[in-house]
């Protein structure tokens, strides 16, 4: 008898499980009466909770026949995530955009819409909106966000020690060893694991005062200036030079980890990104920030600004009327505050300034104050073929700290790696 | 030769064995704690507070450090309700599913010999070394098609699919060593094939026991097909749902903690739980 | 004997259903996708390519480098699942099966299964953690030398899955009929050689298969590594495998644009190299170890 049920209990388990799979709701957009939902696909899992509580229902209640549904994806896997869905014609109706050369992949790719009339859209400036820019020098995609990168360090630590902001890399130099050598604190909360903030945290923090700034990163794009010239291998010189400073072991930490070592008072100073205003201060420390010093007294003073998130439109969105509106908002002043203010380290890329009540965030901000912004080295048209320099720098910067590769051959593989596909613009 | 009576040989042996079955015993814990110590790890540490984990991540929670505020922070947030029951859901119905189907093929593919049967039998097989995340797109693109997309019915389907290969050989070999006699003896009797598959299942309980369990291992923990197939809120599986979480509470090591346990729970349990079938399932092959 | 065309009905009645959504799910997606290797779709528009792509998987100086890399990390990676994991695996099975853990087996084979029942986050997350320099247990940073870093990740994987081939052997060895043990303990042999004389040859056809499944899984495989290093898993892509290049080609990462052709591409060749041993193995093993209707 048992093996007759048997077949039978199964397929109705099949069956019942089935129905209760099928029944289960499929999160649609689309029109519900009076309502539009139109879904918003970006990678920061991170800020749902700020997304959900303080952005969208401020633009809701502006817009109440309109609803947003924000749905993130981890940003490890954000880009293949996107691509599968828009492929296949699931895409969000509007998508946060990487900048400069993959979001152009995209663009090539037809994802988006051409935003050129979008009302809001002429309140940026051209250096805002150049990393959404398609070839044809349209805008895709509304700048939301840059950011930028400093040193955060410890105010406690700093006092305790007698330390103060190094304005020049001599006195970084000084004062990191004078952090050392008390003994009780690491100088740099800073590991290799991750090759991504090697890159983007410290060679393009500390090296535009090295290049300066968008002089080196136009040279390189123009063909006028090489990877292996002095000034170029000097900044891989000084990421060289932080390797005594690092803690034990830091081949195998991550960011998380240098994130853990600062936030528990272990570190004195960690180089990173603005948008950890909210980490970094997370555990109560007094945390403030000091930017990338300049070479030799005088100098003119760098800044890596870097236009972070931009917003587009899905060509194949069947709601693009309520997208629309959704955009226009993110181009207000209105969105602007509410966003730089709810979530601190992001900046505005407006032209309208605007102030921000989180203290070391606007500390952040002011470090702008006399400097000359740059954007990333790597990413804005040196990234767009194979090897792409972006990711061969931060497996470069990794073989320099943990093999004990010279800055002279790291920065001639760069070139000749960049060489073998990359035509200059001209 | 030395003659060694019955006597000193069974006490030698007994002797011999006693040394043994401590060997045994001891080999086997020294194993059990190397796979049970580094999730305790992780459990224990996420009753701490943040200072208390990484002050000193191999202690026990203290007074001062045990804090249930990681999980009170997860139950809120999270969503783990619904993502259980998604996961839930859809483990279940494909290993129904894959058990149902596997089992006629199998069962066809080792009874009906005829020319096509090995080239069929190839063919499964072969799915066994297919890489199906390089399917993707067309996968969505049908479930588009069909209006199955993000739903758990698309899951199911794939994850059917996916497992069907391992399944159908595993069935085979099971089906191989029911004995010929048997069968016929059935069919002489007028029984209809379906009658001789029913007399021929329990023979292959086992193999049943273990296509469930090699299906519910890389289906409940499958990260990818979710994420592509099944994204919305309402339709999140467990390994999903963590994985978010984990993205939004980086710095949050107690929430970020208490969400690998409690997604980790459901399967240590439902395992446990299983395994007694297991047993009963296996011994009918052992005390035979 | 049932006659012939009875038979063919009969095939189709039970095959179809599996045989259906197996095609329907699996089979031509992978096609579908496999299609796209013979395409080049640069600058928007698909055109056939022939064999182009896999010249340029291979020649490409770039692309090449890449490839045997992942290629060679694959097999290291398979090489320590084949030297650890199945030994280890094999004297769990074995131990399981003593006489004298009987009351107690439940217990042992439960605790040793648990991690094959884990979400391969949570594996990744707690070895780091536990080898971390900064707060584990190790102080040499495992994870970031290139020469530790791919046996540290292919052990952690071993540790993670060792409960399958155990399973699976167990069951094996539990399906040796308890006479022939018997006659082998009257004649006094004792475990060992009842083991390696015995019990070993007759489950040998298992272990083989458990053996290809293992290659072929590790070959396939991506999660861990994922998990733990991302899509460019370093450092300096010592940890990068062949299922991590193939994600990476064919998805992008954030640094690198994707290159869907080249990535079906790259799959394809997989297949190929695993379909090639496995028939290989088969022909030329498999066929030497007798399976014993027990």
């Amino acid at each position: 008898m048992r093996s007759k049920l048997a077949p039978l209990a199964a397929l109705t388990v099949t069956a019942v499980a089935l129905t209760l799979a099928g029944c289960s709701a499929g999160g649609d957009a689309g029109d519900n009466g009076d309502v539009t939902t139109i879904t918003f696909g970006n990678w920061r899992v991170e800020d749902a909770a700020l997304w959900e509580e303080n952005v969208i229902p401020a633009f809701e209640a502006a817009h109440p026949e309109i609803k947003v549904t924000y749905q993130p994806t981890g940003t490890d896997d954000y880009n293949a995530a996107i691509q599968s869905q828009i492929e296949s014609g699931t895409g969000p109706d509007v998508i946060m955009c990487r900048p400069f050369d993959v979001n152009r992949a995209w663009i090539d790719d037809g994802y988006f819409d051409d935003l050129t009339g979008l009302p809001g859209i002429d309140g940026f400036t051209d250096t805002a909106l150049a990393a959404w820019q398609g070839n044809d020098g349209n805008p895709y995609c509304v700048p939301i966000a840059s950011v930028l990168a400093g040193f955060y360090y410890n105010k406690t630590i700093f006092d305790e020690l007698g330390l103060e902001i190094p304005t020049t890399m001599a006195e970084f130099t000084d004062v990191l060893q004078a952090i050392k050598d008390d003994g009780t604190y690491t100088p740099l909360a800073l590991g290799s694991a991750d090759g991504w903030q090697l890159s983007y945290n410290v060679l393009d923090s500390i090296g535009p005062n090295y290049w300066q700034g968008e002089d080196g990163r136009l040279g390189l794009i123009d063909g006028t200036k090489k990877l292996t010239d002095p000034e170029f291998v000097d900044a891989f010189q000084a990421v060289a030079d932080l390797k005594a400073f690092m803690p034990d072991g830091y081949q195998s930490l991550t960011y998380e980890d240098q994130m853990q070592l600062f936030t528990l008072g272990k570190a004195a100073i960690m180089p990173d990104g603005s948008w950890d205003v909210t980490a970094a201060t997370a555990t109560g420390l007094d945390v403030g920030v000091f930017a990338p010093p300049v070479v030799a007294d005088g100098d003119q003073r760098y800044l890596q600004e870097m236009p972070d998130q931009g917003v587009g439109l899905n060509a194949d969105s069947k709601n693009k009327d309520a997208a629309k509106v959704f955009l226009s908002w993110l181009a207000s002043s209105e969105f602007q505050s509410i966003y730089v203010d709810k979530v601190p380290g992001f900046f505005s890329m407006g032209s309208e300034p605007v102030t921000y009540t989180n203290a070391l965030a606007q500390e952040f901000a002011d470090l702008k104050t006399d400097a000359l912004l740059t954007p990333r080295l790597q990413l804005d048209r040196l990234s767009a073929g194979n090897p792409p320099l972006d990711d061969n720098t931060w497996a470069v910067l990794q073989t320099v700290l943990n093999d004990g590769v010279s800055p002279a051959d790291a920065t001639s593989k760069l070139q000749t790696d960049l060489d073998s596909w990359y035509v200059p613009a001209s | 030769m030395t003659t060694v009576t019955f006597k000193q040989r069974r006490a030698r042996l007994q002797k011999g064995d006693a040394a043994s079955a401590t060997l045994v015993h001891v080999l086997l814990i020294v194993f059990a704690l190397i796979a049970i110590l580094p999730i305790l790890v992780v459990v224990l540490n996420s009753f701490k507070t943040t200072m208390g984990i990484f002050g000193a991540p191999f202690a026990l929670p203290s007074p001062e450090t045990f804090n249930l505020d990681g999980y009170k922070n997860v139950l809120t947030r999270g969503n783990f309700g619904v993502n259980y029951a998604n996961s839930i859901i859809v483990t279940v119905a494909t290993i129904a599913a894959t058990i149902v189907l596997a089992t006629g093929a199998a069962w066809a593919l080792v009874e009906y010999k005829v020319r096509i049967t090995p080239l069929l039998t190839g063919f499964f097989i072969i799915g066994i070394m297919l890489p199906i995340r390089l399917g993707t797109v067309p996968i969505i693109k049908m479930m588009v098609a069909t209006g199955l997309i993000d739903t758990l019915i698309a899951l199911v389907l794939v994850y059917t699919a996916m497992q069907l290969p391992l399944a159908v050989a595993l069935m085979m070999t099971y089906f191989r060593s029911v004995p010929g006699e048997l069968k016929e003896a059935a069919r002489m009797d007028g029984a209809s094939e379906f009658r001789v598959l029913g007399i021929a299942l329990p023979l292959v309980r086992p193999g049943l026991a273990a296509v469930a369990s090699i299906t519910m291992l890389p289906v409940w923990n499958d990260l990818w097909f979710p994420l592509i197939l099944a994204p919305s809120k309402a339709n999140q599986t467990v390994t999903l749902g963590v994985q978010q979480f984990v993205g939004q509470f980086q710095s949050d090591y107690p929430a970020l903690l208490a969400a690998l346990t409690l997604g980790a729970l459901p399967l240590i349990v439902l395992f446990s739980v299983f395994s007694r079938q297991f047993i009963q399932g296996l011994s009918a092959g052992y005390g035979k | 004997m049932i006659r012939t065309g009875t038979r063919y009905r009969l095939l189709a009645l039970f095959v179809l259903p599996a045989l259906l959504v197996y095609v329907g799910f699996s089979v031509y997606p992978l096609l579908s996708s496999v299609a796209l290797s013979f395409f080049d779709s640069d600058n928007g528009g698909s055109t056939f390519a022939g064999f182009g792509n896999y010249i340029y998987l291979f020649t490409d100086p770039y692309v090449s480098e890449r490839f045997w890399n992942a290629l060679r990390n694959s097999v290291v990676f398979f090489g320590i699942h084949l030297v650890v994991e199945l030994p280890i695996g094999l004297l769990m099975a074995a131990l399981l099966t003593s006489n004298s853990v009987r009351r107690s087996r439940g217990v042992y084979r439960t605790l040793l299964f648990i991690p094959a029942t884990l979400s391969v986050v949570i594996v990744g997350f707690l070895w780091r953690l536990i080898i971390n320099p900064l707060w584990g247990l190790v102080s040499f940073p495992l994870l970031g030398d290139a020469a530790t870093a791919l046996p540290t990740i292919s052990l952690m994987s071993v540790w993670q899955y060792i409960g399958i081939p155990m399973i699976f052997l167990f069951t094996a060895l539990i399906a040796i009929p308890e006479d022939i043990l018997e006659a082998s303990r009257i004649d006094g042999a004792r475990a060992w050689a009842t083991f390696w004389q015995i019990k070993f040859p007759l489950i040998l056809p298992q272990f083989g298969l458990i053996a290809i499944l293992t290659y072929i899984w590790t070959f396939n495989g991506f999660d861990i590594v994922y998990a733990l290093n991302g899509s460019a898993p370093g450092p300096n892509y010592s940890t990068d495998i062949l299922g991590t290049l193939f994600y990476r080609t064919f998805f992008g990462s954030s640094g690198q644009v994707a290159d869907t052709d080249l990535g079906a591409t790259i799959a394809s060749v997989v297949f190929f190299i695993i379909l090639v041993t496995t028939a290989a193995y088969f022909v030329v093993l498999q066929r030497r170890l007798k399976t014993y209707e027990l």
